[in-house]
């Protein structure tokens, strides 16, 4: 039966996706807890986490630096928050050759509306400060908190699209919308086209076909050195040691958005490796019928009790339904059932509590673990 | 204030479900409701929800959802098209998707098919669509705005549009959209349109945003974040939140006392355990009702968590009927 340990001791990065509300970020937070108690160095980066599990990681400012979380005598873990907006900013300006290079890109009224939507640049941003801390971290394993299900397409194919997009023809058209005219097409003929386009501007009242030619002239300068960052972190993506969890719960909405996503994925060659089930009632308890109630106690608390134990039953009953379609369309083993605790998760006392359930071996202790799967 | 009484009404919820969910839903006359929060809480069920609730008590109703959900399912149809069918009485629903809308609305603006068609199929603007900002969005408002203003025979072909939007984090965008592009756009035909979406959008007589959260801490930050953002900045019409799968009350104080004697005194028997569980889910989540309420300033309205679920049968049903008593709407 494959395990967690089995997929994460020959990884250096896991990616948890999954749909919105499925316990993502709590999953990687527990996932990258573990494999620091066992003795590998480890970074967590997550997207959006709850306050509690913000604190108990130390993530108070936004910036893309680790913070290191203390578990233990000698054991530590670090924590980075992945803020997808602001950083593409600063991929520009490492990548200008110059300040007035990096000004007239960060200027463009365009780049500042469309920084955050064009072509997956903040999804790449993302993977960017993943990259990295791959790169240059140190780091035996990264633990990867995800965007929900549709972007989470958007953010591991970012690379490519921005690959894709620097290299195409509407690249190019941007730039200078007369390109789509034959070589040796006519004077006229540029000229009515320009005369259209300007019409157009004019007819819809969108000032955008001038300033995306800006923009994208703005940009060019700096593709050479994007293009080879770019595709450096591509290919990391697709790299034997990256595994992707599918984290996921046992709700009918799901079956159809499971299938749907691992789809994706392996239509961009990122196969899942494993799924985790959260927020399961714990079977044995709900499976067999209805038990005889305690002794001793009043009819009437005794009828409250069976009605609370009987919702859960069917609670249950609906999870076990659920569980088999769930997974079937993703076409990758279980790798841990996690009981639906109840409440807000967050402290790191939780994240041990999670951990314990993904790993069904008793967790090694901090000073004799060290070496799995090493 | 009778706001504060019956908020705690609410609250101290007696006997089964929080039957007595006061009146507070503006829907008597609404044209357009936009259901939104984070994802998994519950929209679909929700807004089909409401959709029936509103058919119910005699209003044509159009129920519509962006992109590809689980709408049709919970309204007893099955994968809904992009033209609208009838699914029961007083009731159609439809699926959107904004490549779609696209195509209307450069159609409807350019009216020439010819130009309408050789300017999609271009490369260039495929490119420029897809990056303008808050262009995809709008396509999907000027559908909708294209559905509440749809008449035939000089009769209103829907009474109300009720749209399960994509989660909050994509719908800000969607509902920020006219002012974005705004700023872009100061005259023509387009600019027009936006006037147009903008004025259905703040008129509170005409559209209601609701939000739907589960009494979970991250659903509840982000229901107040959202709707600080649209109520404030945008200037939406934005309804008092709709708390989805709250867990019932089972057990009195009294009952309380007895259970955790019993815990202290024998092991763990299968009532025990269930009957902790419900009572640690109930309290946590009276808990963030609590810092809803406290954050918005208003009480929100509730709907009872489904053990199996909003699409076994009557469940959907359930659901419409505490919100068509929130609205006070009879049949």
């Amino acid at each position: 039966m494959t395990t967690i340990d089995g997929l994460l001791e020959r990884r250096r990065i896991v990616f948890c996706v999954g749909s919105g509300g499925v316990g993502k970020t709590t999953t990687a937070a527990a996932l990258a807890v573990e494999s620091a108690r066992r003795g590998r160095k480890t970074a967590v980066l997550t997207v959006d986490p709850a306050p509690r599990l913000k604190d108990a990681l130390g993530l108070d400012t936004l910036d893309a630096r680790p913070r290191r979380v203390p578990l233990g005598v000698g054991v530590h873990l670090d924590a980075v928050l992945l803020d997808v907006r602001r950083t593409f900013d600063e991929v520009v300006r490492g990548l200008a050759a110059t300040p007035e290079q990096a000004r007239a890109v960060l200027e463009n009224r365009l780049y500042q509306n469309l920084s955050g939507t064009l072509a997956g640049t903040a999804e790449y941003t993302a993977v960017e400060i993943v990259f990295r801390l791959a790169e240059e971290g140190g780091y035996d394993l990264l633990v990867v908190d995800t965007p929900p299900a549709r972007h989470v397409v958007d953010f591991l194919d970012a690379p490519r699209r921005l690959l894709a997009l620097l290299d195409s023809r509407a690249f190019a058209i941007l730039k200078d919308p007369t390109v789509i005219l034959p070589a040796s097409g006519s004077r006229l003929a540029h000229l009515v086209l320009s005369a259209v386009l300007r019409g157009l501007e004019r007819f819809t009242g969108l000032e955008l076909v001038r300033e995306v030619g800006d923009f994208v002239r703005a940009i060019e300068a700096l593709t050479g050195a994007l293009r080879a960052r770019v595709t450096a972190a591509d290919a990391l993506l697709r790299a034997d040691g990256t595994a992707l969890v599918l984290v996921t719960a046992p709700e009918p909405r799901l079956v159809d958005e499971n299938t749907r996503l691992t789809r994706a994925l392996a239509g961009l060659g990122l196969p899942v490796g494993g799924i985790i089930v959260n927020r399961m009632l714990p079977r044995a308890l709900f499976a067999g019928g209805t038990p005889p109630p305690p002794d001793g106690l009043a009819p009437a608390l005794v009828a409250r009790l069976r009605r609370a134990h009987a919702e859960l039953a069917t609670l249950a009953a609906r999870q076990e339904a659920v569980l088999a379609p769930l997974v079937e369309g993703t076409a990758a083993p279980v790798l841990a059932e996690v009981p639906l605790l109840p409440g807000d998760l967050g402290s790191l006392a939780d994240l041990e509590a999670i951990a314990r359930h993904l790993f069904p071996a008793p967790a090694a202790a901090p000073d004799s673990a060290g070496r799995v799967g090493r | 204030m009778s706001n504060w009484t019956s908020s705690k009404l609410t609250l101290r919820a007696s006997g089964s479900y929080d039957r007595d969910v006061p009146a507070r839903l503006p829907l008597a006359a609404q044209r357009l409701v936009i259901v939104t929060g984070k994802g998994g809480v519950g929209k679909s069920a929700v807004t089909a929800a409401l959709a029936r609730a509103v058919a119910g008590a005699g209003r044509r109703v159009l129920a519509v959802e962006v992109t590809r959900g689980g709408l049709g399912p919970l309204l007893g149809a099955g994968t809904l098209g992009p033209a609208p069918t009838v699914v029961a009485p007083r009731l159609q629903a439809t699926a959107l998707e904004p490549e779609e809308a696209l195509g209307d609305f450069v159609q409807g603006i350019l009216r020439f098919r010819m130009l309408a068609r050789r300017l999609l199929e271009s490369t260039s603007f495929q490119v420029l669509a897809a990056a303008a900002p808050g262009l995809p969005e709008l396509l999907v408002l000027h559908r909708l705005l294209g559905w509440v203003e749809e008449r035939r025979l000089g009769r209103r072909v829907y009474d109300l549009v009720v749209v399960d939007a994509p989660a909050s984090g994509h719908s800000l965008p969607l509902l920020a959209a006219p002012r974005t592009l705004g700023t872009l756009t100061r005259f023509g035909p387009v600019a027009q349109v936006l006037a147009r979406i903008q004025a259905l959008l703040t008129d509170p007589s005409r559209t209601l945003v609701c939000l739907v959260t589960t009494p979970e801490e991250l659903a509840v930050r982000e229901t107040i974040e959202l709707h600080r953002e649209l109520a404030g900045p945008l200037g939406l019409p934005v309804a008092p939140p709709i708390v989805n799968a709250l867990p019932p009350r089972r057990f009195g104080r009294r009952d309380e006392a007895a259970l955790a004697r019993l815990e202290a005194t024998g092991g763990a028997h299968a009532y025990l355990v269930a009957a902790r569980y419900q009572l640690e889910r109930r309290r946590r989540a009276l808990g963030q009702l609590t810092a809803l309420r406290r954050a918005l300033h208003e009480p929100a309205v509730s709907l009872p968590f489904l053990f199996a679920g909003p699409e076994a049968p009557g469940g959907v049903a359930r659901l419409a009927a505490d919100l068509a008593a929130a609205a006070g709407l009879t049949a």
